[in-house]
């Protein structure tokens, strides 16, 4: 019997999932994996940590469950986060961390690139928003910022690169999270020279490309030997953590949308044209040829809501986070739709689409006499939603969306779910207990396989059985509501400035005053 | 001697502000303080600190403290000092006189010296330095080794206390993200699953419990994880020796350096390095 195994390398962590042929899981394990925070903007991961994290999780998932009940492993596929930056010197040994999504250290790096003419080019050219997260812009950042670092960086990996790397001896990426870097022209599927020589780097300073169906050679002996895998077991380069979200709950084509929401979240559609939106605030990733996933992604999903149960919640038992987040969701389900007109914005991270303002703020608005604490939880959740919705129409000026697939633990809660198809106005349908990631690299490695035609093929086996009907009288709740944070959220941009600024001052003197304090 | 292990027992009540007195020193034990009555303005090893009635401080050895104006408050106030040895990597050990286990007492050590925050609130101290007082004065029959229980007492609660203040039990995310700053900057010490839960203010079972939910790794896994995580990035540089890495990563032998190292990578550390340094 032979049996499939996708790799996700996430910031929080490895998953490692199997399945079998007919897309049926076998067995599944994850491993935490941290992310460092050594100043407040950045944001990095060790990656031999995470190389080691991962033959952990593979090891133990293969003596676990696969070699005993004799499947082989026909294809490993991996899939990573977008946007990491990881330099390496002649030798291939990481210079330093390697710096994640969530860093916004090239923040003065962005704002020069968004001011200057090649901006709309560099946009247009390559489909990745002019935002810190753009390697093109960590990296022009390592150029101007660590001069050592960049002198000695022989090529710029993503984590997935130097994890495979690591396996095979092969340095590769593929056209789907090259697409993220800002480097990639996703129209001709080459490096952008605009966006290479804005980062000041040569193409030969990048891993080689290749698609996401590609081999990436053989694994090394040694862990044959120690995983107990035979020399052809196919390593496939696979794509992003993004992109294999919609193929997973198999949405292709026009009225389809994908809701994401993990600690940060994302709506995506996929299709066979770029959105080109002349406000530069969606993204346009590329899976296959002609195959684009586009979309708006929001910093401030479920981990704002796990902040809120941190800070407010009851724990009957020391860490235990998640009974604390239940109860709130009981108490926020007593509070009716529109938390009696307590409004939440959710931007304790900044935000990304649609507002791309990464100093905006939280804030709750509306607060009258009245109010009781089981209004804050819910209006938590609604602002956290809000937030999604917003991202919903923007992606609805280009696309219309008849119906929405929901994935990541905070959006399947079926209390949130709920709530997004009662402000959508739209059916969502989803499958608990399903990893959606995995199952794009499932459908993937399928494909490449040959079990399915072509991906148009694959995604049409993708069954999602739970089906929440939008009830029409809570969407114009919601809607009036809406307005007013919409309007908030584009209105404070002032006040965000200057509470940012004086935030951002205040951290500097606490700083200052610490390592006076440590002399 | 009959109780070696303490270097000053007392108690205070100061009526009137006393200046030119209260200035700052360092000695070789560890000092107890705790506030009974007033507020005091002290300084303990370069931060300064305002104390009220409840609050104990924790000056370890080699640690200043003092009044920094020289000025004395009025209150009252009630101090242990004791003896302890220092190994030369600077472990706090307990001397003989108590029935702490080696490990206990090294465990205790460790925490005490990671501790960064040392004023809190414990009442119960009182309690404990007034025991001691009463056994003391009174003499009675056992008294000696009352006395030396009540001190392994006091640090036993005094460590258990400040792990607890340090980790409030709600963000476990964060307390496992400082647990593993403390692990990486302290890799070479040999770490006890003991130790690692009382840094974040649990018992040995629950910390189990967390961190397999959490990490998916026993904790005892997850410091080999990092331990092999560095020890790959030392082996990428040519100019240290195989021993030296073993070392510096925690690992009490080389020999046990590098079947840990194989059993995970599927190569011994020198095939590791060979293989990274031939691709040049």
């Amino acid at each position: 019997m032979k049996c499939i195994i996708t790799i996700e390398l996430g910031t929080n962590g490895v998953r490692v999932f199997a399945f079998d042929l007919d897309g049926k899981v076998i067995g599944s394990l994850k491993a935490y994996c941290p992310t460092f925070h050594d100043e407040p903007d950045h944001s990095e991961q060790d990656p031999e940590q995470i190389f080691l994290t991962m033959l952990y999780v593979l090891k133990n998932l293969l003596n676990d469950t696969i070699h005993p009940k004799k499947y082989k492993v026909a294809s490993i596929c991996f899939s990573s986060s977008m946007h990491s930056v990881l330099a390496v010197d002649k030798n291939g040994s990481p210079l330093g961390n390697a710096i994640t999504w969530a860093d916004n250290r090239a923040n003065k790096e962005a704002q020069a690139l968004k001011a200057s003419p090649a901006a709309k080019t560099i946009y247009t050219a390559t489909g990745t928003p002019l935002h810190p997260m753009s390697p093109l812009l960590k990296i022009s950042w390592i150029k101007n910022k660590d001069k050592e670092r960049f002198r000695q960086t022989a090529k710029f990996l993503s984590i997935k690169s130097y994890i495979i790397q690591q396996l095979t001896g092969e340095c590769l990426m593929d056209y789907s999270i090259a697409s993220a870097t800002g480097l990639l022209n996703i129209h001709k599927l080459q490096w952008e020279l605009a966006a290479l020589k804005h980062a000041g780097i040569s193409a030969a300073m990048l891993p080689e490309l290749a698609p996401v169906f590609a081999s990436a050679g053989k694994l090394k002996k040694a862990y044959q030997g120690s995983l107990g895998l035979s020399a052809d077991t196919k390593i496939i380069v696979g794509s992003s953590d993004g992109c294999m979200a919609i193929l997973g709950d198999g949405i292709k084509g026009d009225g389809k949308a994908t809701i994401t929401i993990e600690d940060s979240g994302a709506v995506r559609v996929m299709g066979n044209k770029v959105l080109q939106d002349n406000k530069r605030r969606l993204f346009n990733y590329v899976l296959t040829e002609n195959c684009y996933v586009s979309g708006g992604p929001t910093n401030n999903g479920g981990v704002i809501f796990e902040w809120f149960a941190q800070q407010f919640g009851e724990f009957k038992n020391p860490f235990d986070t998640e009974q604390s987040m239940k109860e709130l969701i009981n108490e926020a389900a007593k509070v009716d739709v529109g938390s009696d007109g307590l409004l939440f914005l959710p931007y304790l991270l900044g935000e990304r689409a649609p507002i791309w303002n990464a100093n905006a703020r939280g804030a709750y608005f509306g607060l009258n006499i009245k109010h009781e604490k089981i209004h804050f939880v819910r209006a938590t959740i609604e602002g956290i939603l809000y937030e999604i919705y917003s991202i919903g129409k923007l992606l609805e000026e280009h696309r219309s969306i008849k119906s929405l697939s929901v994935n990541g633990s905070f959006g399947t809660i079926p209390f949130c779910t709920q709530m997004i198809a009662d402000m959508f106005n739209k059916p969502v349908r989803l499958r608990q207990n399903f990893h959606s990631v995995s199952n794009g690299a499932f459908l993937l490695s399928a494909t490449e396989m040959g079990i399915y035609k072509s991906l148009d093929e694959a995604v049409q086996k993708v069954e999602l059985p739970d089906q929440y009907k939008p009830q029409k009288q809570n969407h114009v709740v919601y809607e009036n509501y809406f307005r007013i944070f919409e309007r908030l959220s584009n209105g404070l941009i002032n006040e965000f400035d200057s509470i940012a600024a004086l935030q951002q001052k205040n951290a500097a003197n606490k700083k200052v005053e610490g390592i006076a304090k440590n002399h | 001697m009959l109780f070696p292990q303490i270097l000053e027992l007392g108690i205070r009540k100061n009526i009137s502000i006393h200046f030119n007195s209260f200035p700052i020193a360092a000695t070789n034990g560890i000092r107890l303080y705790h506030v009974l009555e007033g507020k005091f303005e002290w300084a303990i090893h370069s931060g300064s600190y305002v104390l009220y009635p409840g609050d104990v401080a924790i000056i370890l050895p080699g640690h200043s403290f003092g009044s920094s104006e020289g000025i004395l408050e009025i209150g009252s106030f009630a101090w242990i000092h004791i003896s302890v040895q220092q190994r030369d990597g600077g472990e706090i050990v307990l001397g003989k006189w108590s029935s702490l286990s080696e490990s206990e007492s090294q465990a205790i050590g460790k925490l005490l010296s990671l501790n960064n925050s040392p004023v809190f609130n414990f009442s119960d101290a009182g309690k404990i330095f007034k025991s001691i007082q009463t056994e003391l004065f009174n003499q009675e029959i056992g008294y000696h080794s009352r006395v030396n229980h009540l001190i392994d007492e006091l640090l036993i609660q005094v460590t258990r206390q400040l792990t607890r203040q340090n980790n409030p039990g709600r963000d476990f995310p964060k307390t496992f993200m400082n647990l593993e700053q403390a692990l990486r900057q302290n890799l070479s010490h040999q770490w006890t699953v003991e130790e690692m839960a009382a840094l974040v203010g649990l018992g040995s079972t629950l910390f189990n419990e967390r961190v397999k939910n959490h990490s998916g790794f026993s904790p005892i896994s997850y410091l080999i994880n990092i331990r092999i995580s560095e020890a790959i990035k030392l082996l990428k540089r040519a100019d240290i020796s195989l021993t030296d890495i073993a070392l510096e990563t925690g690992f009490y032998s080389s020999q046990h350096f590098s079947t840990t190292f194989k059993k995970l990578t599927g190569y011994t550390p020198s095939a590791f390095r060979k293989n990274h340094l031939n691709k040049k």
